[in-house]
């Protein structure tokens, strides 16, 4: 009895383990090839761009997976993170006494905006595709008139100096979003509200029926994205030291890509916080090389689709159920905590 | 067959007559010949003739602020008298609260009971630079006694919003339409529309439709292929030799198409372009852009584009990420108050910044040119404004009172530009 609960566990670990070991295993890779064909991209006039930027597509890709781990998917990104750019300017306006003022202004927003797609697509259950893409649109809507008003485009100067200190010769945004990161790993994995919002994810109708509030999951879901795309929005903020109306734009697709190559599910489930910043780094470092490659453009767009859909074919989610039918015993089919859906067929 | 013998004395008389008809025809052809090189020279002066409802003169200080210099009008003389008359509407009084009631609220009536309705469609339109190309578009019409309405559609950069955008002005009975042509020859089907409608479709600034003069009335506006070559006399003259790179706004758009096609063989034989990427004309695809080719080409000595706050946003900051000097020479398009600054609070005499103008008064002509057309007057299908690159060193960009984003070239007055951003 006990040795079969052990193979279970092991055999658990082993499938939890390789859903998200692909995505390191591939930037391994990437950074390897790096080093024959493009060693330019991994100097520190490389990374300078590469670590600041690839911390916001992390954050960024951290509330998309906390939204993706429950079925969901959030298309509202672009929207808070070009709203919240011009609230750090505007509340901000120029003077750093304000600058915690327009922090919280521009993470208020991403909460606001987060509850409310949590609401239509955890309450109301409407389809979060259609719902957040709505919602998006109105908050960009807001956000020209909003920006229509401002004559400046600059941060407070508190803020753009906090992203160019560089303890250890690393930008401080990188080491904000490293931290994030494992504060949300830690949330997720060791504390029972992280556990039971992972549970809810992997099944919820068994969570439903173990009595835990599935509903109030989701709208959470929702809200803690939103937040984390504020504060991408503000680490973004910090590295360009103003805002145009291109801020944010190309943080509708990005995010997901992230979560998807870490070894998430779209159809919901386990996700893990560290392989989506590995993902988030590889992405960032791959369109780094492209253009260190000095590829032509038409190319560079193939190159980088090619690796997105490589990516999700050697995504944990297909490695973990390849996994499951070739380790699991035949004899006794066994329902795995995870939340790994069953194919036993 | 006999031919009739002419005497000694009509022989004479006919040598006489025909001296003096070649010699009158010489007189005529001198005194043409030296009108037109009154005209060509720049003289304002010189040309205070009208026409079509319009006075083709302009106050020389006007000219002097948004053109850098009177000679920098259109040269032919059409398109000259367009530019002119367009650029005395500037020098009119307008009701100031009229103006930005009507930039707040995408358009409004006038109050002149006029007939005409104008329409601005912009498919973009989000930006400081468009908004004050709206503000501009408003102010001239408002110099229009004929117009009772004014229209503004903006797609935020949704083509087929533009598209729809452009049909729906048509159907509320736009007269004449300005437009900015950032899509190309998508716009084509819907200029086509209005054309047969016999309604005046007039683009402003850089990029460019086919057929002006056919599917629609005229484009205003510089010569892309003629900006290349002048950012390569620069790049000649300041880089001499070594590499450069190229930067483009959205991947095949024809403005950056259009300049890269021709600075690159005007270049010296020893300079090497070793990049031409696109950046969307976003700050982080230029940080993204210059990080990446900087990586790459440490010693690189020059970047052409055309977005100057861009530059200043994306690649200053990716110089001081990478903690180089930015030692470069910079030939740019648009003359952002934001990107003289930055230059200037850098003082580092070995970045040299060359620019030519943002042409936020160029949809001014655009207008009058539309609404001449609505009178009857032939326009010519391309009103081409000359380039001069300026220098930062010499003009500066970074004028006092402007937003950063703004540019001081354009005709808006600063009083209603600080009243349009609080």
């Amino acid at each position: 009895m006990h040795a079969g609960r052990r193979m279970t566990s092991l055999l658990t670990d082993a499938l939890v383990g390789a859903r998200f070991l692909s995505v390191w295993i591939a930037t391994g890779a990437l950074l390897l090839v790096a080093r024959i064909i493009a060693p330019e991209a991994l100097q520190s006039t490389s990374w300078s761009f590469v670590l600041p930027y690839m911390t916001v597509l992390a954050i960024a890709a951290l509330g998309q997976m906390l939204v993706i781990m429950h079925a969901g998917i959030d298309l509202s990104t672009p929207g808070v993170m070009f709203l919240g750019g011009y609230l750090i300017v505007g509340v901000g306006n120029h003077s750093n006494s304000r600058l915690w003022i327009a922090i919280l202004a521009c993470l208020g927003l991403g909460v606001l905006v987060g509850l409310i797609n949590g609401i239509l697509v955890g309450i109301l259950r409407l389809n979060p595709l259609i719902v957040t893409l709505a919602v998006g649109q109105i908050v960009v809507a807001e956000g020209l008139r909003y920006a229509n008003g401002l004559a400046e485009a600059e941060v407070p100067s508190r803020l753009s100096s906090f992203a160019q200190n560089r303890p250890l010769d690393i930008s401080a945004v990188f080491w904000t979003g490293a931290a994030i990161t494992v504060a949300v790993a830690l949330l997720l994995r060791y504390t029972a509200p992280g556990r039971r919002f992972q549970a809810v994810g992997a099944n919820p109708r068994a969570a439903w029926m173990a009595g835990v509030h599935v509903r109030t999951h989701v709208v959470f879901a929702y809200t803690a994205a939103g937040a984390l795309y504020a504060l991408a929005a503000v680490l973004l903020a910090a590295i360009r030291v103003s805002v145009d109306p291109a801020f944010g734009a190309s943080y509708l697709l990005a995010p997901i890509a992230a979560v998807v190559i870490a070894g998430a599910s779209l159809s919901g489930g386990l996700a893990s916080a560290t392989s989506t910043w590995v993902a988030a780094f590889a992405l960032t470092l791959l369109n780094q090389m492209l253009i260190i490659l000095g590829i032509r453009v038409g190319w560079q767009f193939i190159v980088f689709g090619a690796a997105i859909i490589v990516g999700m074919l050697i995504s944990g989610d297909r490695i973990a159920s390849l996994l499951g039918r070739l380790l699991r015993p035949r004899a006794a089919p066994t329902r795995i905590a995870s939340g790994v859906e069953q194919n036993t067929g | 067959m006999q031919v009739p013998k002419v005497s000694e004395g009509r022989r004479w008389r006919l040598g006489v007559s025909v001296t003096l008809v070649v010699v009158a025809l010489f007189v005529v052809a001198a005194a043409l010949g030296s009108t037109s090189s009154t005209k060509s020279a720049g003289s304002t002066k010189a040309s205070a003739k009208g026409g079509y409802g319009e006075v083709y003169k302009a106050d020389p200080k006007i000219l002097a602020k948004t053109l850098f210099k009177a000679t920098l009008l259109p040269p032919r003389g059409m398109s000259r008298n367009i530019a002119l008359a367009a650029y005395g509407r500037a020098s009119k009084k307008v009701n100031f609260n009229l103006a930005l009631k009507c930039w707040k609220n995408d358009g409004c009536k006038t109050g002149t009971k006029g007939k005409l309705t104008v329409a601005y469609v912009e498919p973009f339109g989000e930006n400081v630079y468009r908004h004050i190309s709206k503000m501009e578009f408003i102010l001239q019409a408002l110099t229009y006694k004929s117009i009772g309405r004014i229209i503004y559609k903006s797609a935020h950069s949704n083509p087929t919003q533009a598209l729809t955008d452009f049909r729906a002005v048509i159907a509320q009975g736009a007269d004449a339409i300005v437009s900015y042509p950032d899509f190309g020859d998508a716009a084509i089907p819907v200029f086509r529309e209005a054309t047969r409608r016999h309604i005046p479709v007039v683009t402003y600034a850089w990029g460019y439709v086919s057929g002006p003069g056919k599917n629609y009335t005229a484009v205003v506006g510089e010569n892309v292929c003629k900006l290349g070559r002048a950012y390569a006399r620069i790049m000649n003259k300041y880089v001499k030799s070594g590499e450069i790179a190229f930067m483009g706004g959205f991947p095949g758009n024809p403005l950056s198409a259009g300049w890269q096609k021709c600075e690159r063989p005007a270049l010296n034989k020893s300079i090497k372009v070793v990049a031409a990427e696109p950046t969307n004309w976003d700050a982080s695809k230029v940080q993204q852009v210059v990080s990446g080719i900087l990586a790459a080409h440490p010693k690189i000595k020059g970047w052409s584009y055309e977005y100057g706050l861009g530059m200043a946003q994306g690649a200053f900051q990716a110089y001081k990420a990478a903690r180089k000097p930015f030692n470069a020479v910079l030939t740019l398009r648009t003359d952002d108050v934001g990107m003289g600054c930055k230059t200037r609070a850098l003082r580092n005499p070995k970045l040299k910044v060359y620019y030519y103008t943002a042409g936020n008064s160029q949809i001014r002509v655009a207008l009058t040119a539309a609404m001449m057309k609505l009178k009857g007057a032939k326009i010519p299908p391309k009103i081409v404004f000359p380039i001069q690159l300026q220098n930062e060193a010499k003009r500066t960009q970074c004028v006092k009172g402007y937003p950063q984003e703004a540019s001081a070239t354009s005709l808006v007055p600063l009083k209603l530009l600080h009243r349009m951003y609080p």
